[in-house]
């Protein structure tokens, strides 16, 4: 049993995990921290309203409103689940687009453009295609696919730059990022999309369920009633468990870590490099656009067009989901997941307590921020892992590979073989360990690896 | 009167986790000496070092300076007490001029503003003293290695070292700088500074050093004088057990030609002319032919234009009959291994487990993959396969990832994945650098034994003596050209060094020479 733990411990996924609840914790306590300050400079606010934002900060998605006495109460709420899941779809979908870059070695900050150019396409698909001659479900998907491609398309454009012109792939996306955001006004500014027709609310496209197309609800508006909640979310799901089949078992994700890992070595090995560079932006892309698809696709949403000023948020919000998943597929889930939860503890917290909305988002960007400081946190659990391996290894002593030379270790070291050596000082024979095998000595060669290969 | 030993480093006991890097480790080092550290890797030799340099605290022993103990916590510590170190890996600012890099950290100032021109005499006097050319006004990333290293020793000697350390220095040198720095070690040695030598060439050991003092495995085998001993004892001391220096190999029975170049010309990244310039050859199946050369003389861009890194600018290139100068780097790999130069940037994903290092080139092979999912479970066998066969330690077996092992292992790992691909044709650059003695001999027999299976290897390597006891046949590659087809047997090194440095030719004997 205590081994089978030991090894759980052991384990990267495990370091992972932990980290990630680790630095979340730490989030949510100085956001904590924050209201607490806040509430106690703020007159109307005091601390019993502070000690309430900090219980919605920790439990807001289990919030039920006040009671008649005007305490808070606590419960299973289907509308905030359902609208967590909600919300937490097209985020999924960003995060595993940063986190398949990322594990492909690039930084994907062009989500928001290719979010853009996936939500421009799947809404001209969805709002463009009459719904009287075409099945709604067939439009349906036309819609998501073809939002699915833009973001593919756009994502290779810095792929390509990067892969033939050696240009950072971040320069390009944040460049791409404006094109989409301008594009996308332009081209909308021009079309029928608009919604001018309930003038309370200017500047809007109409919702796909105006041409009867929605993402069907799988039953979840059972267990989740009066929520937003549809199907998109097993969709993301899915895509999710698909993403990390595809990067952790089969050979194209092969190609694509190892080109990420070290191009020069991928291209020794005959794996062509530039080809994956570009795929891995399309992948990436792809992801993004899809996400927009299933965001715009639930026929409950509406998007503001005029996008030149502002770049959408999901997209940048996947980079913080990715980190907190250290890139893993199926962590991006949970993460996604929490961080759409923060959306609605921070509503709930508006909606409940004298905190203004705007306090309320720097809470959820403090605890955004400091959750992203995973890495940091995994690298001091690993300091403390190894410390605790090499107890272990001392105890068990044997080390692989050194076997017979143990043996010829005596109290007065080799004197056999020794020749020459008149002035040598009897080495003292170790009593309880084996001697260090060359390959884990820290100091001597350890180090050099990883030189070289920043050098490189 | 001063005591004999500058320092002493008595007792020294370092661990890291799971393994003891020095055990009870005591070094004297006499005033005015050259000593050498000799150790294989993973010895302790720079574990020791870096105690002594204040970057490692040790669990225990004693540091004495002139007999008075010190306590060193830090490297500035160290050069306080007038200790200096040339790390194996330059600690210098690429972006500086060098000027700048000689004075970084111990700047003359007044008023928070540089002195360079006082600063800048200085390092001109010192390196006009010891011979030691320096471009004071020239970027770090712009000068040789050889320069950079000049620049790590004149950064000592302007701090007013006395206790000098060089740490594998000749590592990254060509023989005639390796020449020009034993030269100026002798010099200041001379002058009453003290030199720790790290190395793991006897040959250079055997050459300066007045004493050594012998590593194994974090233990202190003894220390020795070195006109009391030689090559061969010193090697047993050092791997612990009888050491064959000699390649022992028999005729090469050479059959068909499987590479055959002819007139190829490869362009240079760096300047205009080519770094390749109509270069022919052919390598016969079962002979080891190698090409050798001063480092930077085109041999590097002759093994690209081969093996599809860079692109054959004119000529061809036919390897098993197939013309491949335009083939894709991919196809040339179906009749080509390759043991890169640089194990770090081409041999390996360091980021990657040994595992799937070692299907880097195979894992497309219908045993590793079926319908684009990967076998684990037959990467897993093969990895243990290799690791088995060809002795590769490390950690964790097939999931150690590649960063964490030794330099040695980890081209150990190379030379198992890319001999076992068991192609006609192996091409191999440098294929020992850096490593000790053990290892050294073991790659030199996995290659004998290759061609001896009738195997063409193509072998590039800058040490005269890897080149004269490995091959069977010697090209000798200068500014770009085969200069010279020489049989080792009918060679020596001085023959071999004319025409190495470009003083000698050889006519061109037509097609094919």
């Amino acid at each position: 049993m205590n081994q089978r733990l030991s090894q759980l411990w052991g384990r990267d996924g495990t370091k992972s995990v932990l980290a990630s609840l680790i630095s979340i914790l730490i989030g949510m306590a100085v956001g904590g921290v924050i209201i607490l300050i806040v509430g106690l400079a703020n007159s109307t606010l005091g601390l019993n309203s502070a000690w309430e934002g900090i219980r919605l900060a920790f439990l807001g998605l289990f919030s039920t409103g006040r009671d008649a006495s005007g305490a808070l109460t606590f419960g299973f709420n289907p509308v905030n689940i359902g609208d967590m899941l909600f919300r937490a779809t097209p985020l999924i979908l960003t995060g595993l687009s940063v986190a398949v870059a990322f594990k492909t070695g690039l930084f994907n900050i062009g989500a928001p453009g290719q979010y853009l150019m996936g939500t421009a396409v799947t809404l001209m698909l969805a709002l463009g295609i009459p719904s009287e001659t075409v099945p709604p479900a067939l439009i349906w998907l036309i819609a998501f696919l073809g939002g699915t491609l833009a973001g593919a398309l756009w994502g290779c454009i810095p792929g390509l730059v990067k892969a033939f012109l050696n240009i950072n792939e971040v320069l390009a996306c944040i460049m791409t990022n404006w094109i989409a955001a301008n594009l996308v006004t332009w081209v909308f500014d021009g079309s029928d999309f608009r919604n001018l027709v309930e003038n309370t609310k200017s500047g809007y496209i109409y919702k796909t369920s105006f041409n009867n197309v929605e993402t069907a609800k799988l039953g979840l508006d059972q267990i989740f009633p009066n929520s937003q909640v549809n199907g998109g979310i097993v969709v993301a799901i899915v895509i999710a468990i698909l993403v990390w089949i595809l990067m952790s078992k089969t050979t194209l994700g092969y190609q694509l870590k190892a080109c990420g890992a070290n191009r020069h070595a991928a291209r020794y090995a005959g794996i062509a490099d530039k080809r994956n560079i570009v795929l891995s932006m399309a992948i990436a892309g792809g992801l993004s656009g899809a996400g927009a698809a299933l965001y715009y696709l639930s026929g409950n949403t509406e998007f503001f067009w005029s996008t030149y000023q502002t770049l959408p948020a999901i997209g940048f919000n996947g980079i913080p989901v990715a980190l907190l998943a250290a890139s893993n597929p199926i962590a991006v889930v949970f993460t996604g997941c929490f961080m759409s939860m923060l959306d609605i503890v921070g509503q709930q917290i508006t909606n409940l307590t004298a905190y203004n909305e705007y306090i309320t988002d720097v809470i959820i960007a403090t605890i955004v921020y400091l959750s992203a400081f995973s890495l940091v946190i995994k690298m001091l659990l690993s300091g403390r892992k190894k410390r605790r391996a090499a107890a272990e290894e001392e105890e068990n002593g044997e080390l692989p590979g050194d076997g017979e030379e143990t043996v010829s270790f005596g109290q007065d070291g080799e004197p056999a073989v020794l020749p020459g050596a008149s002035e040598a000082e009897p080495a003292q024979g170790p009593e309880e360990s084996a001697p260090s095998p060359e390959e884990s000595s820290p100091g001597d060669e350890g180090e050099q690896p990883g030189k070289g290969g920043e050098k490189a | 009167m001063e005591p004999e030993n500058i320092i002493e480093m008595l007792h020294i006991t370092k661990e890291f986790p799971g393994i003891i890097a020095n055990d009870d480790i005591t070094l004297q080092l006499r005033r005015g000496e050259i000593h050498a550290l000799l150790g294989e890797n993973g010895a302790g030799k720079s574990t020791l070092m870096s105690v002594l340099f204040g970057l490692y605290q040790p669990e225990a022993g004693e540091i004495r300076k002139n007999g008075q103990v010190v306590k060193i916590n830090s490297p500035n510590d160290a050069t306080a007490l007038g200790i200096g170190m040339v790390h194996q890996h330059f600690k210098l600012v690429d972006v500086f001029t060098v000027l700048d890099n000689i004075i970084l950290g111990a700047e003359t100032v007044k008023l928070g503003f540089l002195q360079k021109k006082e600063a800048r005499r200085r390092v001109e006097e010192l390196s006009q003293r010891y011979g030691l050319k320096v471009d004071l006004d020239a970027k770090v990333e712009d000068i040789t290695v050889g320069m950079q290293q000049r620049v790590e020793i004149l950064k000592m000697l302007y701090r007013d070292n006395e206790i000098l350390i060089f740490d594998e220095p000749t590592a990254v040198l060509t023989p005639q700088e390796i020449d020009e720095l034993m030269d100026t070690m002798r010099e200041f040695a001379k002058e009453g500074k003290s030199i720790l030598f790290i190395s793991h060439k006897l040959n250079e050991i055997m050459a300066v050093a007045d004493r050594v003092t012998v590593l194994r495995k974090g233990k202190c085998i003894g220390t020795v004088e070195t006109k009391n001993t030689d090559k061969q004892s010193l090697s047993n001391m050092m791997v612990g057990r009888p050491v064959q220096l000699e390649v022992v190999k028999e005729k090469a029975k050479p059959g068909e030609a499987v590479l055959q170049v002819d007139g190829l010309c490869v362009h240079s990244r760096t300047h205009k002319r080519d770094a390749v310039h109509d270069v022919s050859f052919q390598v016969r199946a079962g002979e080891i032919v190698c090409v050798a050369g001063i480092d930077g003389n085109g041999q590097s861009e002759l093994v690209y234009g081969l093996t599809g890194l860079e692109k054959c600018a004119a000529g061809s290139v036919t390897l098993c009959g197939h013309d491949i100068s335009h083939a894709s780097i991919r196809q040339r790999g179906e009749d080509m291994s390759h043991i890169p130069e640089d194990r770090h940037k081409h041999g390996l994903v360091l980021d990657f487990t040994l595992e799937q290092n070692m299907v880097l080139q195979r894992f497309r092979e219908p045993q590793f993959q079926h319908l684009g999912f990967i076998r684990k479970n037959a990467v897993r066998q093969y990895a243990e396969k290799l690791i088995r066969q060809y002795d590769v330690r490390s950690g964790q077996g097939p999931v150690t990832v590649a960063r964490s092992m030794s330099g040695g292992n980890q081209q150990k790992a190379i030379i198992a994945r890319e001999v076992d691909r068991d192609k006609p044709l192996i091409v191999a650059v440098q294929p020992t650098r850096g490593l000790d003695v053990g290892a050294i001999e073991y790659i030199h027999k996995q290659l004998v034994a290759e061609r001896d299976r009738g195997k063409a290897v193509l072998l590039i390597s800058l040490e005269l003596d890897e080149v004269m006891s490995l091959s069977d046949r010697i090209l000798v590659m200068y500014e770009g050209e085969i200069v010279a087809e020489l049989d080792p047997a009918a060679t020596d090194v001085q023959e071999l060094g004319l025409y190495m440095a470009g003083a000698k030719r050889m006519a061109k004997e037509g097609e094919g020479a």
